[in-house]
């Protein structure tokens, strides 16, 4: 009796912790639906709008060389805490 | 006062971590080798509790975190492709910014809360990294850099000048342009996975058809690219897809090669091979270029290479003679696992601006097992064995057994750092046997067919049998150069001869591994020769062995025919309860 018992809480607790996927999944696809709807598409028909370009893909025809300034250098100790 | 630097590496694919003393590299390690899950990305909890048990400190006694990335550039990069991609990235959106908010935007946070982490941490640009990775722990005091890989925040490429404590990267090239993520996109074209069997591709190439005038896929791929004569490139992205989906080559790029993107274990035909052959033509023009026109504007002939694509053997073995550089470096890890120790060595030696004390000599910076700890894990779990007398007897009947044609699995001392098995976590076998390689193939390995098998040679007797750069370049010793075997030995040793005669081997020294280097000299009385095959000791789409554990498991299924641990000797057929079928379960 006991094992059945134990047997029915595990079965439960999994089909628990599937169900709490399935619905995070659901909830985040939705969020993200808008985030992505909103957020993501207004900004970037508005950005385009002002022929803003986030990717170098189109390719300049009279560009000699693609190398691009870096000048990456030590720098002040501050700068390593930012993420950025 | 003792000053400690944990430098970290995660959540994009390889996580590692290591620890540095004072500005000497005591312990390194990748994450995969503790959870046994293939480029493990996670947060690497299990190599920094090893650092700090190698070290002999708590967490409390670290003075900075080194962590390799500058994670909210990244962000800005990947909010950017959506945002340029609108509205077709949707799906990869959905797919991946909840990780962005759960870890890679966390990192402060998840080191507080998974190692109780409190002190300062640091973020360096990636390619810092993987230049300072580098550089930082080479002999040179000068050296031009390179470092290319797929991508890290933005940059895919860079070049610059490195002296004693500074770095200073000059030019880059950045994404969606990346040489790294060309050869990933063929890498998926031809049915095998990315940023796992690129070295597949690299070995494939050997097979087709290496001559630029006549691959026709050459000059297909040529239309994909366009480079410059100082080496910058400029992808065609019409051809790619991997700015926005969550796959690589586009249907423009089926079409171009002429077929759609191969299935998974496929037959590899010519077709295949000389696109795999073009891939690599393309590379080498590009590398190669790059490092004259970086030769022309640094004057320096020292080099120091990094990135992923600096695991390219074929192309690092011909940099010495098509470049003016005179000497190469190249760390055992340069692909991304490695930046833990660049990120570390970076915060040590520029932004601390510590003087620089550390030369890396060898990779056997990972975990080792005591004697007594090897024989404990035998005995509780009732394992036959026989225990040697002494090492000369260890390798006396090693060698023996090797030379009779058996698969010797050897584990000894401390783990490789680095994708490569080098003499620590290997299988070695008889390279003299021409049917050695179908044998470790059918037994072991379970490799597509066209993979060769790699050498291991006594580093002084190199130049006799492969045609090498003379002196022999240091990355040699961690298995990162292919040379040609000269043409009179390609019968002595077929099982290591490759189908275009080159070899990738490894050099080693007797002052980085005494016992693999006299296991070598014993195994030269018996056949007159001083290679053994050395690949890596591991179940196929598993990590190399790291434990006891992990070793006696992967014999036991495997048909490898010995295990050599420590000072004892495991036969798979005396202990035949333990046996199972591990190719059941493989996947690569």
């Amino acid at each position: 009796m006991n094992k059945i018992i134990r047997v029915f809480f595990i079965n439960f607790k999994d089909g628990f912790k599937d169900f709490g996927h399935l619905m995070a999944f659901i909830v985040n696809y939705v969020l993200l639906f808008f985030v992505y709807i909103v957020g993501v598409g207004l900004t970037s028909i508005i950005a385009k709008s002002f022929k803003r370009v986030f990717l170098n893909i189109k390719k300049k025809r009279d560009a000699k060389s693609y190398w691009e300034d870096l000048n990456l250098k030590r720098k002040k100790m501050i700068e390593y805490y930012r993420q950025f | 006062m003792k000053m400690y630097i944990l430098g970290i590496s995660c959540f994009y694919h390889d996580a590692s971590a290591c620890i540095v003393r004072n500005g000497k590299l005591i312990a390194a390690a990748q994450e995969e080798r503790f959870t046994r899950k293939k480029h493990d990305s996670g947060f690497p909890a299990n190599a920094i509790g090893y650092c700090l048990k190698e070290a002999g400190i708590g967490i409390d006694e670290i003075n900075y975190v080194g962590f390799y990335e500058k994670p909210l550039l990244k962000f800005e990069r990947v909010l950017y492709q959506h945002l340029e991609m609108f509205p077709r990235s949707f799906n990869t959106f959905v797919a991946s910014i909840p990780s962005w908010f759960n870890e890679k935007l966390r990192v402060i946070r998840i080191l507080k809360k998974k190692i109780k982490y409190k002190g300062d941490v640091l973020f360096v640009d990636h390619h810092m990294t993987h230049a300072a990775g580098s550089f930082l722990i080479s002999p040179f005091n000068k050296a031009a850099v390179l470092s290319i890989d797929g991508v890290g925040e933005w940059t895919t490429t860079v070049y610059g000048m490195c002296e004693e404590n500074d770095i200073h990267l000059m030019k880059e090239i950045k994404f969606p342009h990346s040489i790294g993520l060309l050869y990933s996109t063929i890498t998926a074209y031809l049915g095998f996975s990315v940023n796992n069997s690129e070295y597949k591709v690299m070995g494939l190439s050997a097979y087709g058809d290496m001559n630029k005038d006549t691959n026709l896929y050459y000059k297909k791929l040529r239309k994909v690219i366009d480079i410059k004569d100082d080496g910058s490139y400029f992808l065609d992205m019409s051809y790619f897809v991997y700015h926005y989906k969550n796959r690589m080559p586009s249907e423009k790029l089926c079409k171009l090669l002429g077929g759609s993107i191969s299935i998974r274990d496929s037959e590899m035909t010519k077709r295949h091979k000389d696109i795999a052959a073009a891939l690599q033509l393309i590379t080498e023009d590009v590398g190669m270029k790059i490092l004259n026109y970086l030769y022309k504007e640094t004057k320096c002939e020292n080099l120091a290479l990094s990135g992923g694509v600096a695991l390219n053997s074929v192309f690092n073995g011909k940099i010495l003679r098509n470049t003016p550089f005179k000497n190469i470096w190249i760390q055992p890890d340069p692909g991304d696992g490695g930046t833990s120790v660049g990120v570390a060595f970076y915060v040590y030696n520029v932004i601390l601006n510590k003087k620089r004390n550390y030369v890396l000599e060898d990779a056997y910076l990972g975990p080792g097992y005591k004697t007594e700890e090897i024989k404990t894990f035998l005995d509780n779990n009732k394992i036959k064995y026989l225990q040697f007398k002494d090492n000369d007897d260890m390798l006396k009947e090693t060698a023996k057994l090797i030379f009779h044609n058996n698969i010797v699995g050897w584990f000894q001392g401390r783990m490789e750092w680095g994708p490569r098995a080098l003499g620590a976590r290997s299988i070695l076998s008889n390279p003299c046997n021409k049917k050695m390689k179908q044998i470790l193939n059918v037994k072991v390995k379970h490799r597509e067919r066209f993979r060769p098998f790699a050498p291991v040679v006594c580093g002084e007797d190199a130049l006799k049998y492969f045609e090498c750069d003379n002196p022999i370049p240091k990355p040699t010793d961690f298995m990162l150069m292919v040379y040609p075997i000269r043409k009179k030995y390609h019968r002595l040793i077929p099982a290591v001869t490759h189908a275009d005669g080159s070899g990738r081997l490894q050099t080693i020294k007797e002052s980085q591994n005494f016992l693999y280097y006299r296991l070598i000299k014993e195994f030269c009385k018996l056949s007159g020769i001083p290679i053994l095959i050395n690949t890596s000791f591991n179940i196929r789409g598993e990590p190399i062995v790291c434990r006891p554990e992990d070793a006696y498991r992967c014999m036991m299924g495997t048909e490898i025919d010995y295990l050599v641990i420590d000072r004892f000797l495991i036969k798979r057929s005396d202990n035949k309860k333990d046996i199972w079928d591990s190719e059941a379960y493989a996947n690569d």
